[in-house]
């Protein structure tokens, strides 16, 4: 999906946990996510904590949105 | 370490109203007694029902959760199932008598989409090994009210007590025949044969949570750095399943028992290699923890100085990257592997096999294409229930066909692309 859409135009940020997934596969920016049953989030944190730590992950999916790449990127 | 395997076989299994014995081949079952040795004290099961599934029956038995062979040990320390059953002792010397031709299948809805199908005739029963033994199935119904996870380890626990019991019923009998297993201590071994290369069998288990796991020693594997066992402590029940996940690539708890890479390795032994020891590993869900279990079974593979390995992996989808991972790491060390995996291909076997890939990964052997289509006939009797037979992963709405017929993945069936080689698929 990562592929089709970069190749409509439209720049993609791939939020995943296997990072080395996402780089076999080819998307060209990766912003690591949490875990697999719960990339976005961790239901171990507080809800407090939790919400800093979902906005932090969109934020920086943004961010890496916006960022020009040469190369594959993992935005860590 | 030296296990001596006695096999008994058992020929026929009955129910029987008296006393639960083996005579002549023969297990008979008494269903209270059963019961009973299976519930223990626990809560969070209502009751268990058995009955019996012959190969070549018109029978289907879903959900199928676990697959057990009773087992006992009769010499040397310890007890099948330790930290489980049995005291936690090491296991894995002396001797131990295996009941063969049978198993304890353990079935009931605990997940619903995540159990799996034994058909013992039909197109099924030719891609389930366990078409093939004499099945005591044990249906387990939970209290009402208990959660997924409390019901999962519930069926588990039962499924063990019942299979040490039967087990049990073995202890003053004398074997049909028997086999020797020995490995050796790292010099030991290298003084025995010391031009024989070093093998090893890496094995991944699968230990994502959420009730995907494996358990050694009763130690949950996903709270486990990789490390090292003597392959005889598998043949012991050192590894039990605790999965709750696609049929067709976990690995239940009988095939821990007989895992076939292991007994391959022992018929290799001292011939054309030196097995020098089993290196377990998890499969976690953070990519932190798969990096470091790569790391160490890599660190594990350089210490053992060994030459080369055998490395199963357990599962689909994101363990892909944990047996590359493992792949790229040992090979990395010199060190020659050999990957065993299976295929989530498409139903026409076009897409792409593995979630991830590299080319250390350059010797690979498959269990099979999980998403083939098969159509498996209606059959006369259902052990369990056909409740959930659309929402087994690798079935769907379209599962259930007006003729009663069932057009499914060969995901559904227990153990079809078994990745130990536990299977019945292969190539020409």
């Amino acid at each position: 999906m990562v592929k089709e859409i970069e190749r409509a135009g439209i720049p993609v940020v791939h939020v995943c946990t296997v990072t080395p997934i996402s780089m076999t596969v080819g998307a060209n920016r990766i912003v690591p996510a949490i875990a697999i049953p719960h990339p976005l989030g961790n239901p171990a944190l507080e809800p407090a904590e939790e919400k800093a730590l979902r906005r932090h992950i969109v934020e920086k999916a943004l961010e890496a949105l916006t960022t020009e790449v040469e190369d594959q990127t993992i935005f860590e | 370490m030296k296990l001596e395997l006695g096999n008994i076989y058992i020929k026929d299994i009955q129910f029987t109203e008296g006393e639960a014995k083996i005579d002549d081949h023969i297990l008979y079952v008494n269903k209270e007694a059963a019961a009973a040795a299976a519930l223990g004290e626990e809560e969070h099961l209502a009751s268990v029902s058995f009955d019996i599934a012959k190969p070549g029956e018109s029978v289907r038995i879903t959900p199928v959760k676990d697959v057990i062979e009773p087992r006992v040990k009769v010499e040397g320390r310890g007890g099948i199932f330790p930290g489980v059953i049995a005291k936690v002792d090491t296991v894995g010397s002396g001797k131990t008598y295996c009941l063969k031709g049978m198993a304890v299948v353990t079935a009931g809805k605990i997940v619903g989409f995540q159990e799996g199908v034994i058909d013992m005739s039909g197109e099924g029963a030719k891609y389930t090994p366990f078409s093939q033994t004499l099945n005591l199935v044990m249906v387990c119904t939970p209290v009402e009210g208990l959660k997924q996870h409390e019901y999962e380890a519930a069926v588990r626990f039962a499924g063990f007590r019942l299979a040490t019991y039967i087990g049990e019923l073995a202890r003053d009998l004398t074997p049909d025949d028997t086999k020797v297993y020995e490995t050796y201590g790292i010099m030991e071994g290298k003084e025995k044969f010391p031009n024989l290369p070093r093998v090893a069998y890496v094995q991944m288990l699968q230990s994502q949570g959420l009730l995907h796991d494996t358990y050694v020693y009763g130690v949950d594997a996903k709270k486990t750095l990789s490390t090292i066992m003597n392959p005889t402590e598998t043949m012991d029940g050192a590894i039990v399943s605790g999965n709750c996940v696609s049929a067709c690539d976990k690995n239940p708890t009988y095939v821990h028992e007989n895992n076939p890479v292991i007994a391959d390795l022992f018929e290799e032994h001292g011939k054309t290699i030196n097995f020098v020891c089993q290196i377990l590993t998890n499969e976690n869900v953070y990519l932190a923890d798969k990096m470091r279990s790569s790391d160490w079974t890599a660190k594990l593979c350089r210490l053992l100085d060994l030459d080369g390995i055998i490395l199963s992996q357990e599962g689909f989808g994101n363990p892909d990257t944990d047996l590359i991972m493992n792949c790229k790491k040992i090979e990395a060390e010199g060190v020659k592997t050999v990957i065993i995996t299976d295929e989530y291909a498409g139903r026409d076997g076009k897409s792409q096999s593995l979630a991830d890939a590299d080319v250390a990964a350059d010797a690979v052997v498959t269990g099979g294409n999980a998403n083939q289509v098969v159509i498996l006939p209606k059959l006369d009797k259902v052990i369990g229930t056909m409740d959930y037979i659309t929402k087994i992963a690798g079935a769907s709405e379209e599962t259930l066909r007006a003729d009663g017929t069932l057009e499914v993945e060969l995901q559904v069936l227990t153990g079809a692309t078994n990745e130990t080689g536990f299977n019945k698929l292969s190539a020409r």
